[in-house]
């Protein structure tokens, strides 16, 4: 604490600030899309919500926590690195098949050497296959035959040489619809698989 | 012959189905020594490589890594810092699961994905003096 005192003596306010260390310290940054955004810090005996950006929280060691508001710049000159490490945004294609099974539209086939250079031009890029269906067949069933149009997908990459670990089939079933409807009802737009390359 | 080969196609499909299940996240982007590793054993992580439940990445002076989970949740860590994936589960069929993260040292940068949209009551970041509940989306905790 003495020398926490020193330090501050002689600095100015923004010095000040970071003179005299928390136990931990968390800072919301901005959101995005400008969507509201909010994180809550709890200890032992205090919490707290920072709900603005660049609002701070400082946890002291005794489980006190103050709030205070620190700017883009004092953010950017000490977390500059940190933040430049954030990869690229994630990329979305929609691919239809075929009525019926897991054949692919002409369309949508020829997008797939698309995708695979915008993953390969990725750092450890990622492919994230998602099946959808419509809501003709039950819940499992649905589940079970996204899955399997992913899958079918997934193996594609694969034959292309894109590395196995690297891309995922998730079956999303009739879970998330493109078009909503209700159940039992034909949409060849919701017979579909989402690919994420992130 | 033929058999054979067919065996031995499915056992690997098998082990490939299994590894993947296990891994929960994706190294991306790193610098510096990088070490990853659970209890007390540790290896240098590699760009690509897996991330799975209870492991430690521990970053060097003037280290860093970045990575991603199966929600789409990107984490940046810091140099000279120890972070836990205490608990990372995610079910991409439902989008349930939790997360819980322990930060025991050093500083990281969360921007969190699809859990914290549909749960955000199962996503946490711990450190020694705090948890961090999630209501939004990008956030930096220190542990100084």
């Amino acid at each position: 604490m003495n020398r926490c005192l020193k330090l501050i003596a002689g600095l100015t306010t923004v010095g000040m600030l970071w003179a005299c260390a928390p136990a931990s310290r968390v800072i919301l940054l901005p959101e995005g899309s400008g969507k509201p955004t909010a994180v809550e810090v709890k200890t032992a005996t205090a919490s707290q919500v920072l709900s603005s950006a660049y609002q701070t929280a400082s946890v002291d060691a005794d489980g006190g926590v103050a709030l205070s508001i620190t700017e883009p710049q004092v953010v950017q000159a000490r977390y500059g690195r940190l933040l430049a490490q954030k990869p690229p945004a994630e990329e979305q294609f929609l691919l239809y098949f075929e009525p019926g099974g897991a054949q692919l539209t002409a369309q949508s086939t020829a997008l797939m050497p698309v995708i695979l250079t915008r993953a390969r031009d990725r750092k450890s890029g990622e492919i994230i296959v998602m099946g959808h269906t419509d809501r003709v067949g039950s819940l499992e069933a649905n589940d079970a035959l996204s899955l399997q149009r992913a899958k079918t997908i997934r193996e594609l990459f694969v034959a292309q040489g894109f590395k196995p670990d690297l891309v995922e089939a998730v079956g999303r079933g009739e879970r998330a619809p493109l078009v909503p409807t209700e159940d039992e009802v034909a949409e060849p737009q919701n017979r579909r698989a989402e690919i994420l390359v992130r | 012959m033929d058999s054979k080969i067919l065996w031995l196609s499915a056992l690997l499909l098998a082990t490939t189905a299994s590894a993947q299940d296990q891994r929960t996240g994706t190294l991306k982007a790193m610098t510096g020594d990088v070490r990853l590793g659970q209890g007390d054993s540790r290896h240098v992580a590699q760009e690509g490589g897996g991330l799975q439940q209870t492991d430690r990445i521990v970053t060097g002076p003037d280290a860093s890594v970045t990575f991603t989970l199966k929600d789409g949740t990107i984490i940046s860590v810091g140099p000279n810092s120890t972070l836990e994936l205490t608990k990372v589960k995610f079910d991409t069929t439902t989008q349930e699961g939790n997360l819980m993260l322990s930060l025991l040292q050093g500083t990281i940068r969360v921007v969190t994905g699809w859990l914290s949209k549909l749960h955000p009551e199962q996503v946490k970041v711990i450190t020694p003096t705090s948890v961090v509940g999630v209501r939004g989306t990008d956030f930096i905790v220190e542990v100084p």
